[in-house]
């Protein structure tokens, strides 16, 4: 096994997904293999746009042993505890938090609880019971205590952070132990001719870097996996058909929300993600229903504050890599496929991305077991996020040519019978326990007004006055429990804010 | 209201009771008529939080149904014949996760240190030694409480067990045989006619009938996916007979034979064997003869035949009605999963109980994840024969040659090519019983995981070592099965 073991790794690409393989590769292999080299051109721009997370992420920087206060420092970040989605539901603004709903009652799961008050004239609103929703809109924050039994342990958090600082911060990380960066731009790839592996990368100006594991973190390109691999590319823009984004930051005008908002417009949504110093906005849309010039009017007349440049657009289509790894390359990022933000997802992605690489840890064997493994299991994860994200459109409400499209295409089987099964139970079938499981798709379907024809009646063996005591008690302790934390932004100054002055002027900022 | 009265049938009654409080009508029909198939039980360790459930009381149970605790299986002449391996409960070292443990072990043998890999199991240990005791253990930090375990106990005494705890708790017992199911338009059974022409309406039916599948199958005319194929056993014929061995052994044996195997199910006074064949491979007098010429002491029944073919149910729930047990499906009792898969069927029931409206999207649901449970489990026995090396009959030949279902063939090759053992969802077996057959039936990876060279060599080593060692101690302090069960339950074993 040691005879034939990885010596070199090439990266192509820095943006987040390189420079975050980079990391983690020199943390958990670097001792196995000689050299880590990243490939990136500081001539091509990244995509780092405010970037929201998941709260997997607080796992991955563990792995590296990062240090929070000074991460969070470095990356500009403020804490999230979830989204806040407006007009996807004309009738009102919803919740997705970072907590479950409360414990089971008698086996019985606590939104069946409350499905079976619900018509009570004293009932409220299932949103009271969620920990992360209810702290979340009174701005408060602070860590989970380490106590899962305590409400004030039940919940988890996020980050909202600066994808460029996030990925200079880890090139910092990765150069300290050993990684080497060339700078270059990658013209041409060269494959084995035998067994059409790839044997370098060819830099322009004569130069190449030949390894024997590649990574793949070139962006939409796709420079190895696809043009040179042609690992192929399965398209889901029938169920997804946003296909273009602008982004811009605006200047921060109140204290940031510990949460990341996404507006529903006439076609498509809007993200704002607070940062400390400033805030990311950006405009999904759908060319097919929107023109370019009009999505970037309707961003601009949609900030906080004073816009800080000129709206980025980005083009793209939602689908997935069908060979994430093949041969002897990886693709981790946008290179890898691309799902809207709508959750949070990509940083998610290139995170289980790493950690399977490093479970399936080839040689230079590169036995094809390990890359059709890897390949089903990113698969899976592609599939189960993009289910959650078609079943926001499918069940908005919202009027207009986009959703009205969505409200009436083909969905996806799985999807239909999850739908299907929880309106006629309220039982939520879990494919894969990947990115979200039960409470998040409960804040979907009931923000969005998708409820169940019955409740549990597994519930009716509890007596209705010991079960709406129980749900007042709860709702009390909630709320309660959160308006004991912190303010955001006051737990953000005393623990962690950035080095970087408020009262900069803001033409530096960028 | 449940059709059919053996274990599935108490099993379902005594849960409903349990859990639905008297809050609807509980109707059990069965036919001392109709024997059940019951016959010497063999359980896996989820049968103890069936118990909890119940709030049967352990003693009490053992007591009733002359229970032996059982801590996993002996294969026996599976891979070649003279060679044996245990299949023990619960997890490999003490409090280390599986990947990093099979990293270890398989580094370790492949630098030449074979030790079986029940020593690094507190339960495998337990057992080949026949010691057992101290459930659970209450040091939070003794190796023992990772002792993992089942029982094995008398069928037909365990359904009347079960009987008396659901008749107290307002199960109403018909005594009659069914002959007639009544279909409604939609599809929905309206009633069952009895044999003495009474008739009995319901607005949910559970059928737990047996291989005749009175409802689901005659009734509603649901299919039978058929995996006879992969496991071509067909037949069984099983006896009682006197214990030849003076210690209990707290284990299941499996012993490999010319056409099947030979179960053998230790019980507080006698011991249950059975012979599973195939019957295009061997006649079922050759068998019955086999099965006699290799019992260890007095026979103390006349042999019983049963008949069987390996598959499930196309959809266990249609309409008003579910079925449990054989009548959901069959799977040989290779690994004892017959009573756990009555048992999760419960839970799903519970989970997705029905109302009258019966929406068939809660049905489908049902469905879906009983065949993901069924053909995880099917996958998981068929591995036994696809990988013995056994070729010295026809039937032998066939399990080497035949080809395996895709999911199987899809895990089988991964491990064996990269040593990863693939979690899928709603799997009954996890990775340290995948990793008990394949190293007993002698199939390695040529890789063990990176992950144990990245964590470092030394201090791993020393880690195991004395893992290896503390679970060795509290092993030896454990006294032997028999022992205990007497001291636990007094009188039980003479």
């Amino acid at each position: 096994m040691a005879g034939s073991a990885i010596r070199k790794i090439v990266i192509v690409g820095g943006g987040s997904a390189g420079w975050m393989a980079a990391a983690a590769l020199a943390a958990v292999v670097g001792r196995r293999v000689e050299e880590i080299v990243l490939v990136e051109s500081s001539q091509i721009g990244t995509i780092g746009v405010g970037e929201a997370t998941l709260p997997t992420l607080r796992a991955f920087n563990g792995t590296l042993g990062l240090d929070e206060i000074e991460f969070i420092r470095n990356t500009q970040a403020t804490f999230k505890l979830g989204i806040e989605f407006v007009g996807w539901n004309p009738e009102r603004t919803f919740f997705h938090g970072f907590s479950d709903f409360g414990p089971d009652m008698r086996g019985v799961s606590p939104h069946q609880a409350w499905l079976r008050m619900r018509a009570a004239e004293d009932a409220r609103s299932y949103s009271d019971y969620s920990i992360a929703t209810v702290a979340a809109s009174l701005g408060r924050f602070a860590p989970p205590v380490p106590n899962r039994e305590s409400v004030l342990g039940s919940y988890s958090y996020a980050f909202q952070f600066d994808a460029t600082c996030y990925a200079a911060y880890l090139r910092a990380f990765a150069e300290k132990r050993g990684v080497k960066r060339i700078d270059g731009r990658i013209v041409d790839v060269r494959l084995r001719p035998h067994d059409g592996f790839i044997e370098a990368v060819l830099l322009e100006g004569d130069r190449s870097v030949s390894g024997d594991l590649f990574i793949d973190c070139s962006g939409f390109a796709g420079l190895l996996i696809e043009r040179a691999l042609q690992g192929g590319f399965e398209d889901w823009s029938k169920w997804l058909p946003c296909d273009r984004a602008f982004a811009v930051p605006c200047a921060r005008t109140g204290e940031p929300t510990p949460f990341t908002r996404s507006t529903a417009r006439e076609a498509g949504w809007q993200w704002r993600i607070p940062l400390q110093h400033r805030t990311g906005n950006g405009y999904v849309f759908c060319s097919h229903y929107l023109g370019e010039d009009e999505a970037a009017a309707t961003l601009l007349a949609n900030l906080d504050g004073e816009a800080l440049g000129a709206p980025r657009l980005l083009k793209f289509t939602a689908g997935r890599r069908r060979e994430c790894w093949k041969r002897n390359c990886v693709a981790l990022g946008l290179a890898s496929g691309f799902l809207e933000p709508l959750e949070s997802t990509s940083i998610h992605l290139v995170e289980s991305g790493i950690g399977r690489l490093v479970e399936l840890f080839p040689d230079r064997g590169f036995e094809p077991k390990l890359a059709e493994e890897y390949n089903r299991l990113m698969a899976r994860s592609y599939e189960s996020i993009r289910d959650f994200i078609i079943l926001h459109y499918y069940a908005s409400r919202r009027d207009g040519e986009l959703w009205r499209y969505c409200q009436n295409m083909p969905i996806p089987e799985g999807l239909r019978h999850q739908i299907e099964l929880f309106k006629a139970s309220g039982t939520v079938a879990l494919y894969d326990s990947g990115a979200f499981v039960e409470p998040s798709w409960i804040s979907i379907y009931f923000g969005l007004g998708v409820f169940p024809r019955r409740h549990d009646p597994m519930g009716d063996l509890i007596a209705e006055t010991a079960l709406k005591r129980e749900l007042a008690r709860r709702a009390l302790i909630v709320s309660g429990a959160a308006q004991s934390l912190p303010k955001h932004d006051a737990f953000i100054d005393k623990y962690c804010r950035a080095n970087r002055q408020l009262d900069q002027p803001l033409s530096s900022l960028h | 209201m449940i059709v059919g009265g053996g274990t599935a049938g108490w099993m379902a009654a005594a849960a409903l009771a349990r859990v639905l409080e008297r809050s609807c009508e509980i109707t059990l029909v069965e036919s001392e008529a109709i024997g059940t198939v019951g016959v010497g039980e063999a359980t896996i360790p989820s049968l103890p939080a069936f118990h909890a459930l119940l709030g049967l009381d352990e003693r009490e149970f053992l007591r009733a149904t002359r229970g032996t605790f059982k801590l996993g299986i002996q294969f026996r002449d599976w891979r070649v014949v003279g060679e044996s391996f245990l299949h023990p409960f619960g997890p490999y070292g003490l409090n280390v996760n599986h990947e990093l443990f099979q990293a270890y072990w398989l580094k370790r043998r492949q630098e030449g240190h074979a030790s079986p890999l029940e020593e690094w199991s507190v339960t495998g240990l337990a057992a080949s030694q026949g010691r057992f005791g101290a459930i659970p253990s209450q040091n939070p930090s003794s190796p023992l409480r990772q002792l993992s375990y089942a029982y094995h106990l008398d069928a037909t005494l365990y359904a009347p067990f079960l009987r008396t705890y659901a008749e107290g708790r307002g199960v109403r017992r018909i005594e009659g045989e069914v002959v007639d199911v009544r279909v409604g338009p939609a599809g929905i059974v309206d009633s069952v006619g009895l044999r003495d022409g009474r008739s009995i309406a319901a607005d949910f039916f559970i059928d737990c009938s047996g291989f005749r599948s009175l409802l689901i199958g005659e009734g509603l005319k649901t299919g039978y996916v058929d995996w006879s194929q992969w496991l071509p056993c067909d037949r069984a014929v099983a006896v009682q007979c006197e214990s030849g061995s003076a210690d209990l052994a707290p284990f299941t044996q499996s012993t490999a034979r010319e056409c099947g195997w030979q179960w053998r199910i230790p019980l507080q006074h006698r011991v249950g064997n059975g012979y599973v064949y195939s019957s295009a491979h061997l006649s079922d007098d050759a068998a019955t003869a086999g099965l006699l010429e290799r019992l260890e002491g007095a026979p103390l029944s006349n042999p019983r035949l049963l008949r069987f073919k390996a598959g499930r149910r196309a959809s266990v729930w249609v309409g008003n009605c579910l079925a449990l047990g054989l009548a959901a499906g069959f799977l040989e009792p290779l690994e004892s999963t017959s009573i756990h898969l009555v048992q999760t069927g419960l839970a799903r029931l519970f989970a997705l109980f029905p109302d009258r409206d019966y929406d068939p999207a809660i049905g489908a649901e049902y469905n879906r994840l009983t065949a993901l449970e069924y053909e995880r489990v099917r996958d998981f026995l068929i591995l036994h024969y696809a990988e013995s090396q056994r070729r010295e009959t026809a039937f032998w030949r066939h399990c080497g040659t035949m080809a395996l279902p895709e999911t199987l063939a899809y895990r089988r090759d991964l491990f064996a090519r990269t040593g990863r053992i693939v979690q899928m969802e709603h799997e009954t077996f996890l990775p340290a019983s995948w990793l008990a057959i394949y190293a007993g039936l002698g199939v390695w990876p040529g890789r063990y995981e990176p992950m144990i060279d990245i964590l470092g060599g030394g201090d791993v080593q020393a880690r195991f070592e004395g893992m290896r060692e503390s679970m060795r101690k509290s092993v030896e302090a454990l006294p032997v099965h028999a022992r205990f069960l007497n001291e636990f339950v007094p009188r039980t074993v003479q």
